[in-house]
């Protein structure tokens, strides 16, 4: 099952809404549920009890626990047997919308903890195995975008690349949970593009530290959707690609990275994690033949496209601000 | 003004200290000025349009959030509310929090005092500003304690001045970068020494900076016109009444106008917090033979910076 937050045309841009893909549509799940609810439990306060389970952000449906994730199973078999095309909401509003009606947004815009776990550039090139620990950096919320959106040059760069990652959602909070535990956290995947300014990230690398290098406008790439899943059965043979003018330069899956998920939860929720958190596993954790996957360079005009069969893709063109502008 | 944030009945209120010291809640207060003084027969509905939500918001507002909290103060001053209304309140019975409780970005400076860069066995100071992340959900305010992790052997302090940012700003000059700021607060960045120590062998510090209660800043949000000249403050720092760091920021390296510039290379917006970086006189800096300076359990830490306040926080086992 994949989630997606988005804004409806004519819609407030603080009206976001989560929408499930089902058969090919995104099916407007809060009002969907008012009308399961109404119909089909006969509830008579349908549209007060959907959006408590369909609240206005991914994370604040995933916060709601167990019980929401029930009734989001429950909604969609629903609409499927109801028949996409005829459902309507309660009032006879409009539910079901074709993907190009309804703007993308990041699925998880404003985390209070947005990971990734990677490596410096002196990890990368000395032996692998000596690294003890998976060590992270945080990407602001403000450098997010999703699919469509154009990456920008950042002006004070010569050298910008970009690195596929697999985003573990968590979906449930705890604090210093161990490896064995770990999986009861998590509430799906989904992908992210570090966009890197490696000549600032090599200076700022020198004294320990990554800011401007990896944060600036657009720097984050998040999306499309939150595939939801929660065992590493599910996870670990996904295979997340990255490409660059149709040609495949990253590929992994979790089985090939060097710190496994559980480790990667049990170090971070030290700090405490929550739902909504994201830790985002890089295609330079992955070994291939023995060796760490390099980020890929970037040019004006490159096409970049991050995939996954089960999440779907992030594709993005590079343009200059002046590019942009004009 | 000294703006604030507060919690009064378990509800989070914005504020302004007023002379006498007491709280006023600005919505409330502004409410009345419109009730009283505008005739406005809805007047809860529309404070908080001028006001804004919370401290982040209030600063998106611009200059017409400060007028109205300007004007509330006036108002409360020259006709002073019945005690019961809830408007101008006695500090026993509200707990003060950091003025920006969530900061947008909360970006820290490393490395911006010679005699520091000296202190911790660096070579030379750095060509280009200097700065990391902490976790904006790590901030807490002057009457919190700040909780020890069981997993941390060497806690430390570092007194700061936070650079509260007022306004959106995009690669902007030296000259101008003062205009973008709203105000200033104390701060000190705590850091797990032992942590950092470990995360750097094969990447960046992130978890030695950023464990929950690691950025007390307050006591307030001193507006910049109550601070015309931020570089030249003196900063201290205290444990348990014993100084530690006692410095001037005449002496950083990148001045506040410079990070300010270089910063918004990445965009900085209201609400956002820079942080000048620390002096001479961390626990880190400590010779061997010297006895250690590490905090613990039980210590109280005081950082102070002129005309800005004093930050104080108990050191407790989490």
């Amino acid at each position: 099952m994949r989630l997606y937050l988005g804004i409806l045309e004519r819609s407030r841009p603080d009206q976001t809404r989560i929408f499930a893909e089902v058969d090919g549509k995104l099916l407007d799940l809060s009002l969907a549920c008012a009308t399961f609810l109404a119909r089909v439990r006969g509830e008579t306060n349908a549209y007060e009890f959907a959006s408590y389970y369909f609240p206005e952000t991914i994370a604040g449906f995933l916060l709601r626990g167990e019980q929401a994730l029930k009734v989001l199973t429950e909604v969609v078999s629903f609409a499927r047997n109801s028949g996409m095309h005829d459902l309507r909401g309660p009032a006879g509003e409009k539910v079901v919308y074709d993907q190009r009606e309804v703007r993308l947004l990041p699925p998880l815009p404003n985390p209070e903890r947005s990971f990734v776990i990677g490596f410096s550039d002196r990890a990368r090139t000395e032996a692998l195995p000596k690294a003890e620990l998976p060590t992270g950096f945080y990407k602001l919320p403000q450098t997010f975008v999703t699919s469509g959106a154009p990456i920008v040059w950042p002006k004070f760069s010569e050298e910008v690349d970009a690195d596929a990652c697999l985003a573990i959602v968590i979906g449930k909070a705890g604090r210093r949970i161990s490896p064995e535990q770990a999986w009861e956290h998590v509430a799906g995947v989904t992908l992210v593009i570090d966009i890197t300014a490696r000549d600032i990230n090599r200076r700022e690398g020198a004294t320990t530290n990554n800011l401007l290098g990896k944060n600036f406008p657009s720097s984050t790439s998040l999306g499309p959707a939150v595939f939801l899943a929660k065992s590493r059965k599910e996870l670990e043979d996904l295979e997340t690609e990255l490409s660059l003018d149709g040609v495949t330069k990253q590929k992994f899956a979790l089985r090939d990275c060097v710190f496994s998920a559980e480790q990667i939860i049990a170090r971070w929720s030290i700090l405490g994690i929550k739902p909504g958190d994201w830790l985002a596993i890089g295609a330079s954790m992955a070994l291939q033949a023995d060796r760490l996957q390099n980020p890929v360079p970037l040019k004006l005009g490159s096409v970049i496209r991050c995939s996954s069969p089960a999440i779907g893709d992030l594709t993005h063109t590079v343009v200059s601000l002046g590019g942009l502008r004009q | 003004m000294k703006l604030a944030t507060f919690t009064h009945q378990d509800q989070e209120r914005l504020g302004a200290v007023d002379e006498a010291g007491h709280m006023v809640d600005l919505h409330r207060a502004y409410a009345l000025y419109l009730r009283e003084i505008e005739g406005n027969p809805q007047p809860d509905r529309l404070a908080p349009l001028f006001l804004g939500r919370d401290m982040c918001d209030l600063l998106s507002r611009g200059k017409k959030s400060l007028e109205a909290a300007r004007k509330a103060l006036e108002f409360v001053k020259a006709n002073p509310p019945p005690s019961n209304a809830a408007i101008v309140l006695n500090r026993d019975h509200i707990h003060l929090k950091s003025p920006v409780p969530r900061p947008g970005a909360l970006i820290s400076a490393g490395k911006n005092f010679s005699d520091h860069v000296a202190e911790m066995a660096s070579k030379k100071g750095p060509a280009a500003p200097v700065a990391f992340l902490k976790l904006p959900g790590t901030v807490i305010g002057p009457e919190d304690a700040i909780p020890y992790p069981p997993e941390v052997k060497n806690l430390d302090y570092e007194v700061e001045l936070a650079v509260i940012i007022g306004k959106r700003c995009v690669d902007v000059t030296h000259e101008e970068a003062l205009d973008y700021v709203a105000g200033y607060a104390a701060f000190n960045d705590i850091s797990a020494r032992d942590i950092i120590r470990g995360e750097n062998k094969t990447g960046i510090h992130l978890m030695g900076k950023s464990f929950p209660g690691f950025a007390p800043m307050g006591p307030y949000l001193v507006t910049a016109d109550e601070v015309p000249d931020p570089q030249n403050l003196k900063l201290w720092l205290r444990v348990n009444g014993e100084t530690r760091q006692d410095s001037n920021l005449g002496y950083m390296i990148f001045k506040i106008r410079e990070m300010i510039a270089y910063w918004s290379q990445m965009e900085l917006n209201p609400g956002d917090v820079l942080t000048t970086g620390t002096p001479r006189g961390v626990a880190a800096g400590r010779k061997a033979g010297e006895p250690p300076w590490w905090l613990k359990p039980g210590d109280v830490v005081e950082a102070e910076v002129e005309r800005v306040g004093c930050l104080r926080n108990r050191i407790v086992a989490e």
